[in-house]
């Protein structure tokens, strides 16, 4: 009986199989071959099969690791900021959306923008002969500050990825803030559990699996982060504000060098492989304990 | 069955019709939106009106965005969807192993000059036929500067500022004579920071942004002052008194607060805006942003008080950067002999007069543009400066031009920004570039 179970499944996941060997594991082979390949345009049809180079190369590339710094620091800051802001508003909120819970459609609006197009509209809204930001601090303050030269482009860049996507955390966030049990709440507060301590004592460990969620999906989000960047201000000054697909993307279709780009989005690829083990297996004992 | 029958050969002859007929067109794939597309629509429709069936034109037209990467890959895949497709100066390294040299009329000399005609030649062989060309003019505010030239109090102001911050007490010029030193000085005399009494807030616009088109612009300076990416034996030359004199004007004027804050980021859009808003006086940038900004209701800040002058002299005389776009024959091509019949004829003088009334911008010898420049007047200068300014790098169309201007980009920004030091960033300019010109 047991074999014929394992029989049927075997039968019924093999579609499931079959559909992403040809939509996943193809792509992936090619991507494979190109990456231990010298390969450009111009032989994109024939690359030339040489070993291990590119990988030797991303990894000895400078501009690979400031690429891989800049999009972990982007990532990590945004994601804090996102869940913090979103937690706090959630909060905050909370008392209001309870009762409005429409609200919710308009708050959500800013994450429905596509990326490329905040990063245009940003462009307009800072830029100082055109925008109404610097045009009212020069109004109101004599001054205003540069927000896209070489020293202030991260912090407005993260800013702007903060603003957008904060909602998200608050989305999440408030649902699993309001799913907290009244009764839990209330008992606690019959204890004299109030303020901070019922929020620290109660609240957030109930929530902090959503919060550990959010922060996920927001980092990730973050981490691979191009569309805004680059049509705001493009690889930076120096190449300063290059995250990791603006250097995929460049070395892909602004050097040429496409045995490299490959290469260098195996080991991202290979580098969050092992990230998601890692959490697997932490999940896993953390179940067993 | 018998009905079946014919009405399946009939099918098949109009199947076979239609693939001859195919077959027989000449498909040219354009530099799609724009004038430049309007403009190949009507000279191709004057072609098509005479031309025979087997050679009339067809067009087509890709997005703009990645173009010159999406042909790179059809041209290395061998496509054979187009017999005829766009080159630009900066990228005919990249196309030309995909590409068929040609041989022009020699009714071609009679429309463009021979430096015109070098936009469209690799390794000394001809690759296409110019069409747009794009180089760069001094824009100025002559309201400004012609009372920059007589008011007493303004020149005195204007030596004071020069003696301060260049270290000569300098007189105003007319910007037609101006050197790189009488642009800077006019520059420091037009910022409000420098100078509260200036009508404008900054003296001029850079553009700064990490891109390769901005270095296209700054290599006017650099050549001026005598730069070049190679000597004659192929070595690599940026490391030169020429590089670091034209990089290092660039950071003074922005570390001086003559260029707005964020130049940093800028390209043409931005700087046409700075412009257009009134808020700056001088801009070195491209020919085709004169249009706009001296339109009043796209640019009331700047609209009839514009002056255009060739950029200013440096050591090595006076020079503009100039790039053409252009057509050329695809190795691939099915209908070679259509192809070469309609680039024989878009050569000419004729077809170039069609071409440039119809909105397309070539740098025409001086008998041809006189014949457009009623309805054109730009032009005029555009082939004037062309044909008596114009260069292209020594390197300029190589294969991997388009990398060696991303590299300088990054690498020239980054010292601009602060990020790198000159030394540091010319240094690793050069290797680069070694590495790239193998």
């Amino acid at each position: 009986m047991q074999h014929k179970t394992r029989k049927d499944g075997r039968i019924l996941i093999s579609p499931l199989v079959l559909f992403l060997a040809a939509l996943l594991g193809f792509p992936l082979l090619v991507d494979l071959i190109y990456s231990l390949s010298d390969v450009g345009f111009e032989n994109i049809t024939a690359p030339k099969l040489s070993g291990f180079g590119n990988y030797a190369k991303a990894i000895s590339d400078p501009e690979f690791w400031q690429a891989m710094w800049f999009s972990l620091r982007f990532g990590l800051i945004a994601a804090v900021l996102e869940v913090t802001l979103g937690l706090a508003l959630a909060i905050y909120l909370s008392p209001l959306l309870n009762k409005r819970p429409w609200l919710i459609a308009f708050l959500m609006l800013p994450m429905m923008v596509a990326p490329a197009l905040v990063g245009l509209m940003y462009r307009l809204i800072l830029h100082e002969f055109v925008g109404p930001v610097p045009y009212y601090l020069l109004e109101w303050f004599n001054d205003f500050p540069a927000f896209l030269n070489h020293a202030n482009a991260f912090k407005t860049l993260v800013t702007i990825e903060v603003l957008q996507w904060t909602p998200f955390a608050l989305l999440i966030l408030y649902t699993a803030y309001a799913s907290i049990p009244q009764d839990i709440l209330e008992a606690a507060s019959l204890d004299g559990a109030q303020g901070w301590r019922r929020f620290l004592a109660i609240e957030l460990p109930m929530i902090a699996p959503a919060l550990g969620v959010t922060f996920f999906i927001r980092f990730i989000d973050s981490f691979r982060v191009f569309d805004n960047i680059y049509t705001l201000v493009g690889s930076g000054a120096g190449g300063a504000t290059t995250s990791m697909s603006i250097y995929i993307y460049q070395a892909f279709f602004k050097v040429g060098n496409i045995g490299l780009a490959v290469a260098a989005s195996m080991l991202l690829l290979l580098a969050s492989f092992l990230v998601l083990l890692l959490i697997n297996k932490l999940t896993q004992r953390e179940t067993v304990a | 069955m018998k009905r079946l029958t014919s009405l399946l050969a009939g099918a098949a002859m109009f199947a076979s019709l239609g693939i001859s007929s195919a077959l027989a067109e000449v498909t040219v794939l354009g530099w799609p939106g724009g004038p430049e597309e309007a403009a190949l629509r009507k000279a191709a429709d004057t072609y098509n009106a005479t031309a025979s069936d087997a050679d009339k034109v067809k067009l087509i037209f890709f997005n703009r965005d990645g173009f010159f990467d999406k042909l790179a890959a059809d041209l290395a895949a061998g496509s054979k969807e187009f017999d005829i497709n766009l080159l630009a100066t900066y990228a005919i390294g990249r196309y030309a192993p995909f590409m068929d040299p040609i041989e022009l009329p020699a009714s071609a000399k009679e429309a463009f000059s021979d430096k015109v005609l070098a936009t469209m030649q690799f390794d000394g062989k001809q690759y296409g036929v110019p069409t747009d060309l794009s180089l760069h003019f001094m824009y100025f505010r002559k309201d400004l500067t012609d009372q920059l030239m007589s008011d007493a109090a303004w020149k005195a102001k204007y030596a004071e500022i020069s003696q301060k911050h260049m270290g000569k007490a300098m007189e105003p010029k007319d910007p037609d004579s101006w050197t790189w030193d009488d642009w800077m000085a006019t520059a420091l005399f037009f910022t409000k920071e420098i100078n509260p009494d200036s009508p404008t807030r900054y003296g001029s616009v850079l553009q700064m942004k990490n891109l390769l088109f901005n270095m296209m612009v700054w290599h006017s300076t650099a050549r001026s002052m005598g730069g070049d990416w190679r000597d004659a034996s192929g070595k690599v030359t940026v490391d030169s008194p020429a590089f670091r004199s034209a990089l290092e004007l660039y950071k003074k004027l922005y570390d001086a607060g003559a260029s707005p804050k964020d130049s940093t980021t800028y390209e043409y859009a931005e700087a046409n805006a700075a412009f257009g808003s009134g808020q700056a006086a001088s801009m070195l940038q491209w020919n085709a942003a004169f249009g706009d900004l001296d339109n009043k209701e796209k640019s009331p800040g700047s609209a009839g008080k514009i002056g255009t002058v060739a950029p200013p002299a440096g050591t090595a005389g006076r020079v503009t950067h100039i790039h053409g776009l252009g057509l050329g024959i695809n190795k691939n091509a099915t209908n070679k002999e259509g192809a070469k019949k309609f680039m024989d004829w878009f050569a000419t003088p004729a077809a170039m007069e069609i071409y440039a009334n119809a909105g397309g911008s070539p740098a025409l010898n001086e008998g041809l543009v006189a014949k457009v420049s009623g309805n054109r007047p730009d032009l005029v200068k555009v082939g004037q400066f062309a044909g008596n300014y114009g260069f292209v790098m020594n390197g300029g169309t190589s294969a991997k031009a388009l990398q060696i201007y991303e590299l300088q980009a990054k690498e020239f920004t980054a010292y601009w920004s602060g990020a790198k030091s000159l030394d540091d960033a010319l240094a690793a300019t050069s290797s680069g570039m070694a590495e790239l010109l193998k």
